[in-house]
């Protein structure tokens, strides 16, 4: 069980209705976890959604044996583990405290089981993760720009921009 | 209103059940455009949905220093201008036919109201949107790291 108070401070939960954040408040856990705690690993499935209160999170996959990229820092307010809405999703990267974090965590399993009791609860929730995705696919897109604009000589190279053009 | 059958056609939706194809037609139009018609432009919120029935559309995109860049050709059967269904979003492209087009186009606020009406139609359509955009994200980092990967710095590492 979590605060309400807890829940507002959450990016994606900004626009759902008081009465859905208290489905979600009994639901919820709020864990601490100390630094270099693997929350999520790639390629195995995701247990929980997690909602980042304090702290920082680096997302990252291994690009060679010996090297890792970063290519994301979850900061508070921002949330991941978005396979854990979905049936049958595995992680796409790892994700690792890079300090002590706090979060708030609810069980994939139960809330895909309170997806289908109330479509309300499931509509707003998958609303914010699209939200979440247009975001961080615009400033994908934003930085590739820049890129071309400075360096024109690069644009034989890229082939896959278009995956970010939100065209379905 | 247009008429479910069309619907099939359409990539993004053509699984969804006849009940939510039904309700999405009757507030959807069909369209033709000319070779050339601006449909929005990059910076403009986006107001309307498009899925493409025939026809092209380029959807090019202006840098900061002004220059022109296509990011996508779109071909019958796929959709674009979702984040109208998102609401607030503006656009990073401007959409322009390529040839003469025929799309169905709905009123991303519309659609916004019939989710808050249907919740049930909301939350297959959502999810749909975030199954998409969480598969394009990692297409497109999966790209980005074999691109990488490639580099000699990092081969010889």
């Amino acid at each position: 069980m979590v605060k309400i108070e807890d829940l507002k401070r959450i990016n994606l939960l900004r626009d759902i209705p008081v009465h859905l954040l208290e489905i979600l408040a009994k639901e919820a856990q709020l864990n601490i976890y100390g630094v270099n705690t693997q929350l999520i690993t790639i390629h195995e499935s995701v247990d929980n959604f997690f909602m980042l209160i304090m702290g920082q999170v680096a997302v990252k996959k291994e690009l060679t044996p010996k090297v890792d990229i970063i290519f994301d820092y979850i900061q508070s307010g921002s949330s991941f583990g978005t396979s854990a809405l979905l049936e049958g999703s595995t992680a796409s990267y790892t994700a690792v405290c890079q300090e002590p974090c706090e979060a708030i965590t609810l069980s994939g399993k139960r809330i895909r089981e309170l997806f289908k009791e109330s479509h309300e609860l499931a509509y707003y929730m998958l609303q914010g993760a699209a939200r979440q995705y247009k975001n961080k696919m615009d400033i994908r897109a934003k930085m590739i720009m820049k890129t071309l604009d400075e360096n024109p000589e690069l644009k034989k190279d890229i082939h896959d921009i278009e995956d970010l053009t939100h065209v379905i | 209103m247009v008429e479910k059958e069309y619907f099939k056609k359409i990539a993004f939706l053509k699984d969804m059940p006849d009940r939510i194809l039904e309700k999405i037609g009757a507030i959807s139009q069909l369209e033709t455009f000319d070779e050339e018609s601006l449909l929005f432009r990059q910076n403009q919120e986006k107001a309307l949905l498009y899925m493409l029935v025939s026809g092209k559309v380029f959807l090019n995109s202006r840098s900061g220093s002004g220059k022109f860049l296509t990011l996508d050709e779109v071909s019958p059967g796929r959709t674009f201008g979702v984040s109208a269904l998102l609401g607030g979003h503006t656009s990073t492209f401007t959409a322009v036919c390529a040839e003469t087009s025929t799309m169905i186009t709905v009123s991303g606020e519309q659609m916004r109201q019939l989710f808050l009406e249907d919740f049930e139609i909301g939350h297959a359509v959502m999810l749909k949107v975030v199954e998409l955009f969480k598969s394009r994200m990692e297409m497109h980092t999966n790209q980005f790291l074999h691109s990488l990967a490639s580099h000699p710095e990092i081969k010889g590492a």
